[in-house]
C-alpha cells in the first residue's frame, strides 16, 4: 500500500506538471480539487482550453490509478478521460540540436591578421578585440598609442634616473632645487660639457657664497638651540680638499711638482723629507719622505 | 657528462617512446629501450618516423650517440648536449636546421613539434628547425595527431606560463593533408623557437576558469574552400549557443606538388595531401586552452558538416574533462614542470586527464629518470568534476647549456 501512495503521488505532480510543494498528496477525488489544480496550473502556466488539456492531463491519471490500483479511485474516473496509454509507453527522445549559426559576424581583417600570424595567440588579442570595439581611425589611435607609450617610456627612464632626487614617493615631479638638479642630470646626459653647478666665478664671490651659507645654518642652529628645538647632527664635515691627499698619475713624482722639466720641492715637501727633528723624533713617526725607513727603528 | 658512469635506464616498447627520449636528453640519462615491435612479422623494430624524430634529435644535439640493432627492436641513446641551431652544427646560413621526413611518414608534424618545443627551452641557442620533405602532414592525421594550427594555438601558449614568450614562432608555409593511405604529404612547417631560459618559472595553475571564447581555423587543402565554410557553419551551429563568441578562420591553399619517384618518369609530381579539416580551441577565462581536431580520412567520404560537428562535439567533450589542462598538454606542462626549479608546483587536472593511459605512463617515466614521484590530492573548493591537483617538485636541472660555471 505504500507503494502505491508514491506512486500516486509521483503520478499527480506529472499531470499537474508543477513541482510545488504546496500541491496536495492525495490523488483527486473531487471536481473541486480539480478546479483548484486547474487554477493552480492555470496560474502557472497558460489557460486550459475547456474539455482537452485538463481533461487529457487527468485522464492520464485516472487511468492508470484504475488500472493499477482498482476500485477505489474509481470515483474520479468520469471526469478524467484523455490520452491513451500508448502516448505514454513510446517513449521517445526528442533530439534537439541547437543552430544559431547563422550570426557570423565577418571578424575585421585585423582579428584575422592577429590570429593568423604564425606566433602563438596570447595576449595579441587582447588588444584586437579592445580595436574591434572602437575600429574608427584606427590608424590615428595607433599612433596616439604609440607616442603614448614613448611619453610613458620616458617618463620611466627619468624616473629611474633620478629617483635618488626625491625624498618621497609621492611627487614624482621634482620641484625646486631638485628640478634643477634633475635638469641638471638630463643636459649632462645630453651631452653638456660641465655642471649646472659648476659655475665660473671669481674665488672671492664663490667664497661669500659659502660664507654666507655657513652663516645662514649658523643661525638657523644657534637660534633652534635657543628655542630649545633638536635639529639634525650637522653633516660631518666633508675632508677640505687641502687634507686629502691629491690623486697623482702613475708614475709621477711621490713629492714635489714636476713643472719645465725640473722638481721643485716646497719649503713643507723639504720639511716631510727631513722629517720631524730629533727632539720630537721619539714621539711621532717619521715624515712622509722617510716613511718606514730604518731611522725611525733605529731612534727607539 | 655525468651521466657516463651511470647505468642506462631500460625501457620496452615503443609507446611512450618520443617522450623518453626527450625526457633523457633533458635529464642526460643514457636509455636503452628494448622490446620494439618486436612480434610485428611485416615492420618490427623502429617505424620511419621514430627513426625521423631520432635524427631530428641528433642534428639539434651536439655528441648524443645512438645505436640500433640489427632488428631495430633495441635502441640505445645516449644524449647530449642540445645546442639547438647553433651556426655551424648542421644548421644553414641562416641558422635553421633544415629536417626532411620521409614519403613513409603517417605521423602528423605535431608529432615532431610537441617534443621538439619542449627541447627547445632549455636549448644553448635559439632552435629554428625547418620541417620539409614528402612526408610533412600539417593536419591532423587519423593517428591522433594534432594539427599545426593546434599545436600554435592551444601548446605554444602554455609556454607562456612558464615565462617562456619570446619569439616563438610556428609558420606554416605550406599545408598538407595525410596522403594516400594516410602516409606523407607535402607541407613545410618552421618552428622558431627563440626564448632560451635557465629554469622555468614554478606554475601553480588551480582555477581553470570558464571559457570565454572559442577560436578555430578551417583549413582546405587543394579542395574547394567551401568545405571550409560548411564545416565553420555547423560548428558554430552547435559552439554558438554555449560560446558566443566563437569565430572560426578560413584557410584555403592549394595542393603541395611533389615530384614522385617513380622509375618511369622521373621528373614527373603529384598532388599529394589533398583534404580539409578543421582545428577548434577554447580559452578559459583564467587562460587554460582545450583543443579540439578533425580532418577529413585519407580515404574521403565524409562531409564537411560531420567533421565539423566532431570537431565540435571533440571540443565539448575536451572542456567537459576539466582541469587546467587538457589531455594533449599534459606531456607538455608536467615536462616543463619536472624541469623547473626545485620547487613544489601545483597544477589542477580532470581526473579523466590524469587517469589516462598516456599521463600515467608519463608519470611512471618521469620517475624512472629520477624525477620525485607526484603528489595528488582532490582539487578543493566546489569541485562537482573531482578535479585532482598534482604537486611535481621540479628537478632544478633547467638548462644545462646554460648553466653559470
Amino acid at each position: 500500500m505504500v507503494g502505491k501512495r508514491k506512486r500516486d503521488a509521483s503520478v499527480v505532480s506529472r499531470a499537474t506538471a508543477s513541482e510545488d510543494e504546496g500541491i496536495p498528496q492525495q490523488p483527486p477525488v473531487d471536481a473541486s480539487y480539480q478546479d483548484v489544480f486547474r487554477k493552480f496550473f492555470e496560474a502557472q502556466f497558460q489557460p486550459l482550453e475547456e474539455g482537452t488539456g485538463g481533461q487529457v492531463a487527468g485522464g492520464d491519471e485516472s487511468e492508470e490509478e484504475s488500472e493499477d490500483e482498482g476500485p477505489e479511485q474509481s470515483g474520479s474516473e468520469p471526469e478524467w478521460g484523455g490520452v491513451s496509454d500508448e502516448d505514454d509507453e513510446v517513449n521517445e527522445v526528442e533530439v534537439v540540436e541547437h543552430r544559431d549559426a547563422e550570426t557570423q559576424a565577418l571578424m575585421d581583417k585585423q582579428a584575422r591578421k592577429a590570429f593568423m600570424t604564425s606566433k602563438p595567440p596570447s595576449s595579441v588579442e587582447q588588444t584586437t578585440v579592445k580595436r574591434l570595439k572602437k575600429d574608427k581611425d584606427a590608424e590615428g589611435e595607433d599612433n596616439a598609442t604609440d607616442a603614448d607609450n614613448l611619453k610613458n617610456d620616458l617618463a620611466l627612464q627619468r624616473l629611474l634616473k633620478e629617483s635618488h632626487l626625491l625624498d618621497s614617493a609621492s611627487e614624482l615631479a621634482p620641484t625646486g632645487k631638485n628640478r634643477i638638479k634633475a635638469l641638471d642630470l638630463r643636459m649632462q646626459e645630453l651631452g653638456a660639457k660641465a655642471s649646472l653647478y659648476k659655475q665660473n666665478m671669481p674665488s672671492s664671490h664663490r667664497r661669500g657664497i659659502k660664507a654666507k651659507a655657513g652663516m645662514k645654518e649658523d643661525k638657523r642652529r644657534r637660534e633652534a638651540r635657543e628655542n630649545g628645538i633638536i635639529l639634525e647632527k650637522p653633516a660631518p664635515k666633508s675632508s677640505s680638499t687641502s687634507t686629502k691627499r691629491r690623486e697623482r698619475g702613475v708614475g709621477g713624482p711621490s713629492i714635489g711638482k714636476f713643472a719645465g722639466g725640473a722638481l721643485n720641492l716646497s719649503k713643507r715637501d723639504v720639511a716631510a723629507i727631513q722629517g720631524p727633528r730629533r727632539s720630537t723624533g721619539g714621539r711621532g713617526r717619521g715624515g712622509r719622505g722617510r716613511g718606514r725607513g730604518g731611522r725611525g727603528r733605529g731612534s727607539r | 657528462m655525468a651521466s657516463t658512469s651511470q647505468p642506462p635506464l631500460r625501457f620496452t616498447s615503443h609507446k611512450n617512446l618520443v617522450w623518453r627520449l626527450v625526457f633523457s636528453t633533458l635529464t642526460g640519462r643514457t636509455v636503452q629501450i628494448s622490446q620494439i615491435r618486436p612480434s610485428s612479422p611485416t615492420n618490427p623494430g623502429l617505424a620511419p618516423h621514430e627513426i625521423s624524430f631520432l635524427r631530428l634529435l641528433d642534428s639539434i644535439t651536439n655528441g648524443s650517440q645512438m645505436e640500433i640493432s640489427y632488428t631495430g627492436t633495441i635502441l640505445v641513446y645516449k644524449p647530449g648536449l642540445i645546442t639547438g641551431s647553433a651556426s655551424g652544427t648542421g644548421a644553414n646560413s641562416g641558422g635553421v636546421i633544415r629536417h626532411e621526413l620521409p614519403a613513409g611518414c603517417a605521423r602528423g608534424v605535431s608529432y615532431f613539434l610537441i617534443p621538439l618545443c619542449l627541447l627547445a627551452p632549455f636549448s644553448k641557442a635559439p632552435l629554428k628547425v625547418l620541417f620539409t620533405g614528402p612526408g610533412v602532414i600539417t593536419s591532423a592525421t587519423p593517428n591522433g595527431d594534432m594539427s599545426v594550427d593546434s599545436v600554435r594555438t592551444a601548446i605554444l601558449p602554455l609556454y607562456n606560463q612558464f615565462g617562456i614568450f619570446n619569439n616563438i614562432e610556428l609558420r606554416i608555409l605550406k599545408r598538407s593533408n595525410p596522403g594516400p593511405n594516410g602516409r606523407g604529404g607535402g607541407g613545410e612547417v618552421q618552428l622558431v623557437f627563440g626564448h632560451q631560459l635557465r629554469l622555468p618559472k614554478t606554475l601553480h595553475l588551480m582555477n581553470p576558469g570558464r571559457i570565454t571564447k572559442v577560436r578555430g581555423v578551417a583549413y582546405a587543402v587543394g579542395v574547394s574552400a567551401s568545405n571550409n565554410a560548411r564545416m565553420i557553419q555547423t560548428a558554430r551551429g552547435v559552439l554558438n549557443p554555449l560560446v558566443p563568441d566563437t569565430y572560426i578562420f578560413s584557410d584555403v591553399s592549394s595542393a603541395p606538388f611533389v615530384p614522385t619517384s617513380e622509375k618511369t618518369n622521373p621528373s614527373g609530381k603529384k598532388k599529394i595531401g589533398l583534404g580539409f579539416g578543421l582545428s577548434l580551441v577554447a580559452e578559459s577565462s583564467t587562460g587554460c586552452l582545450f583543443s579540439a581536431d578533425v580532418a577529413s580520412p585519407p580515404a574521403g567520404g565524409e562531409a564537411p558538416e560531420d567533421i565539423g560537428k566532431r570537431c565540435a562535439y571533440q571540443l565539448l567533450e575536451t572542456i567537459s574533462k576539466g582541469g587546467c589542462v587538457a589531455p594533449a598538454g599534459v606531456a607538455t606542462m608536467l615536462g616543463l614542470m619536472t624541469m623547473g626549479s626545485e620547487d613544489v608546483g601545483r597544477i589542477q587536472v580532470g581526473r579523466e586527464v590524469i587517469a589516462d593511459e598516456s599521463t600515467i605512463q608519463l608519470a611512471r617515466d618521469l620517475t624512472k629518470f629520477g624525477a620525485p614521484g607526484w603528489g595528488l590530492r582532490d582539487a578543493s573548493g566546489e569541485n562537482e568534476n573531482g578535479d585532482v591537483i598534482i604537486s611535481v617538485v621540479g628537478r632544478g636541472i633547467g638548462n644545462v647549456g646554460r648553466k653559470v660555471a
